[in-house]
């Protein structure tokens, strides 16, 4: 179904709702939106998308859902960060610990930016992102020697 | 007495000047190994205001202190002054282009008006000149303390984008007069 009068926005609006909606917390959305994209091309794809849109417009949507996260995290202060990528770490089916180590050791939220973003903006997101991190690990350490020390 | 005076103050700054280079070279490393450092004479918009806020806000920097880790500190430290110190870059780096481009214009322009471009050459070295001493300060004192010489260098890089923006627009709008004259 190719409804060439549809927009970008259209094209938007729907993914938002019935996809973007159903995932819990803006980190899982960024991860998602970058897993959307093509390594080689750089050209976004999302199956229900393009079943009903247009290629193209599809693929603007989903660039304009990953570049409005993206900015919305970043945004951020790091408080909020870090409570944001706490609730992406528990919703994940690894443990705590794996995840805190690999995100630390491989930073694939890297990954995550969108093409042509602001160089500032990214890394202040890179720089927060690893400070999150650091401070969950650090939060990780003291309950483990609490658990130790009662 | 004077003389022993003299040379301690030489001393001490010579001292100084070693500690700023030696931050710098260091800062300047962390930015090499960047690659989203990289390439930012290609970037069209500046940083938008409220990051650059954020940048040089104190809130995350009381958030990290009541962590009460000094390794956590000192990694928030480093961090924080090598996304002021991309930011900086890339303002002298938008600064430049802007100026490139109107020197273009201006070459190929017949009715340059004097005062118009003293005016334009002193807000760019003024400038250049607050984005120098914004790039020693944050590797010397952090960008905690230089939000309010951010946010000036910030509304300055403004004004010449905007400035050199009417003048295009004068100038194409001249040049289709005399076109149609």
């Amino acid at each position: 179904m190719n409804d060439k009068t549809t927009t970008v926005e259209d094209a938007y609006q729907d993914f938002v709702r019935r996809s973007l909606s159903r995932i819990s917390g803006d980190l899982e959305r960024l991860i998602y939106l970058a897993s959307t994209r093509d390594y080689n091309t750089g050209k976004y794809h999302h199956d229900g998308l393009a079943a009903q849109f247009q290629t193209d417009i599809a693929c603007q949507a989903l660039e304009l859902a990953h570049r409005e996260i993206f900015h919305r995290i970043a945004a951020r202060s790091l408080e909020e960060l870090v409570a944001e990528v706490e609730v992406y770490i528990n919703a994940s089916r690894q443990s705590r610990e794996e995840v805190l180590e690999v995100w630390q050791k491989l930073e694939p939220y890297r990954v995550a930016l969108p093409v042509n973003v602001n160089a500032a903006v990214a890394q202040l997101f890179v720089s927060n992102v690893r400070l999150a991190l650091a401070i969950l690990r650090r939060r990780q350490e003291q309950e483990a020697m609490e658990v130790r020390a009662s | 007495m004077i003389e022993f005076l003299s040379l301690i103050a030489g001393a001490a700054l010579v001292l100084l000047l070693m500690v700023v280079a030696t931050r710098g070279w260091r800062a300047s490393r962390d930015l090499d190994e960047l690659p989203l450092a990289r390439g930012d004479e290609e970037i069209a918009e500046p940083c938008p205001e409220e990051f650059v806020r954020r940048i040089f806000s104190r809130a995350d920097w009381d958030f990290v202190r009541g962590v009460r880790c000094a390794g956590i500190e000192r990694l928030y430290e480093r961090e924080r002054r090598r996304v002021a110190l991309v930011w900086v870059r890339q303002i002298s780096a938008i600064t430049r282009r802007v100026m490139r481009g109107h020197a273009e214009a201006a070459r190929q322009s017949k009715n340059l008006e004097v005062s118009m471009e003293i005016s334009i050459l002193t807000q760019y070295l003024g400038l250049m000149a607050v984005c120098a001493i914004l790039s020693i300060a944050i590797q010397v004192v952090g960008p905690l303390r230089l939000g309010g010489l951010a946010h000036f260098a910030q509304g300055l890089s403004q004004r010449v984008a905007k400035l050199q923006e009417s003048l295009q627009a004068d100038a194409l709008a001249k040049a289709a007069g005399s076109r149609a004259a």
